[in-house]
């Protein structure tokens, strides 16, 4: 048998990933073929998921926006759909990597890969988005911050994937993503999605923990008060606060907790209306 | 790398440094052994997997007693390779335990890690995270089987 397989559907690659411990689900395979080449990774087989129908694209499904798994990252860097309060999860599509690696990546793998400094998981998180997974016993669908379960860990069980992220339909309220990183198309070394609600706004912050910080409680305390900078200040501190950054190439961890207020409040100036 | 810690349990000095000395239950209370075994009175081994992320590695240990004094520390050196791999993990650790009452033990430690390897793609901000929760979870269960022990023996 080939090292790589290309079932025709989720149902034909779930199970091969059942019976096949070792297997890996490869998508993109823009990280996944790399890590190979490098010899970071062992597996007796890549299921790919290149040939599995509807898996591709992004949608109006009901009340929500259904973004495929395979859905590249460079088409979701240019989809019209995704304006207003999920225009962050465009511009943070934009920001990845290079043309070249967004033309290949997509949405499920980065999600699957689950490195905090990447660029969906606080833009999702921001949108109250939800990974849809599909295994051996059926679909489920998870939250962003409860999917992500530790430093890349996520819920993901043998046999599962990542078919989809839902996200509730766009609503007209402008929305960010700000990422600082050492030189366009890194990983981010701290990251902030922002967008604007009634009265109010929510955040997210990259790559300062295993998962995106976002504070729901703290969301409500600074909702009313959007103009008034102690609030603004104690909002970046309670996000601060849940920060458990790394040391790592891209910066301290103290140098990372010192640029979430700052980030923090310069996103919800970028989303405020002028006064 | 270096890591420490400190943890108390409710189980006398001498009970904690059976266990200690116990491959069996340390082999069932360290995350991701898979078997550990004494080969003389200095010298143990055991098979080790640690995983971040996508990436894996298993160690084959060989775990040195290099001077003791029972029941009170141990110093010891380990040291292992991933098969055909070019991963490699050695340690320097010491551990020393201290009475504080009749049935409470203070157990101190500490390691000097290195790994080299796919592991290290991760860099050691995120192994120390890594080696953090793998002690935390390791205290977690030897505290509950030596405190078991010590209840029903």
């Amino acid at each position: 048998m080939n090292f790589v397989v290309s079932p025709k559907s989720v149902d034909e690659a779930v199970n091969f990933l059942v019976e096949h411990p070792e297997a890996r689900p490869m998508s993109g395979g823009a990280s996944l073929v790399a890590m190979k080449n490098a010899r970071l990774i062992d597996a007796s087989h890549f299921v790919s998921l290149a040939n599995i129908d509807g898996l591709r694209g992004i949608g109006r499904v009901g009340d929500s926006l259904r973004i495929g798994g395979m859905t590249r990252h460079s088409d979701i860097a240019t989809c019209d759909l995704l304006k207003g309060d999920l225009e962050m999860i465009r511009l943070a599509a934009g920001q990845i990597a290079n043309s070249v690696i967004r033309n290949m990546g997509t949405m499920g793998g980065a999600i699957g890969n689950a490195d905090p400094a990447a660029d969906y998981l606080p833009v999702l998180a921001c949108a109250d988005g939800e990974v849809e997974i599909t295994g051996p016993d059926g679909v489920r669908r998870l939250p962003v911050l409860d999917y992500v379960l530790d430093w890349y860990e996520t819920a993901l069980e043998l046999g599962e994937i990542v078919t989809a992220v839902f996200l509730p339909s766009p609503k007209e309220a402008r929305s960010v993503y700000r990422k600082l990183a050492r030189t366009p198309g890194d990983y981010a070394t701290a990251s902030v999605a922002c967008c604007a609600v009634d009265q109010g706004v929510r955040v997210a912050v990259g790559a300062c923990g295993p998962r995106p910080l976002r504070s729901r409680e703290a969301e409500a305390t600074l909702a009313g008060k959007m103009h008034d900078v102690d609030a603004i200040a104690e909002f970046g501190q309670a996000l601060r606060e849940l920060a458990d950054p790394l040391d790592d190439v891209r910066g301290s961890s103290q140098y990372r907790l010192q640029l979430i207020p700052r980030m923090v409040s310069a996103a919800i100036a970028d989303v405020m209306e002028p006064v | 790398m270096q890591l420490d810690g400190t943890f108390t349990i409710a189980a006398s000095r001498l009970q904690v440094w059976e266990a200690i000395r116990d491959p069996g239950l340390m082999a069932r209370c360290i995350p991701g052994c898979e078997a550990a075994e004494k080969i003389s009175e200095d010298r143990y081994h055991a098979l080790i997997g640690i995983k971040i992320g996508p990436i894996s590695a298993k160690f084959n240990l060989v775990i040195d007693v290099e001077e003791e004094a029972a029941p009170e520390s141990i110093r010891s050196k380990a040291s292992g390779e991933e098969g055909s791999r070019a991963s490699m993990l050695t340690a320097r650790n010491f551990l020393s335990l201290m009475e504080i009452e009749s049935n409470l033990t203070e157990v101190s430690w500490s390691s000097d890690v290195n790994v080299t390897g796919r592991l290290g793609k991760y860099g050691l901000g995120l192994m120390k995270k890594k080696a953090k929760s793998l002690s935390d979870e390791f205290v977690t269960v030897f505290a509950k089987r030596v405190e078991t022990g010590a209840v029903t023996s």
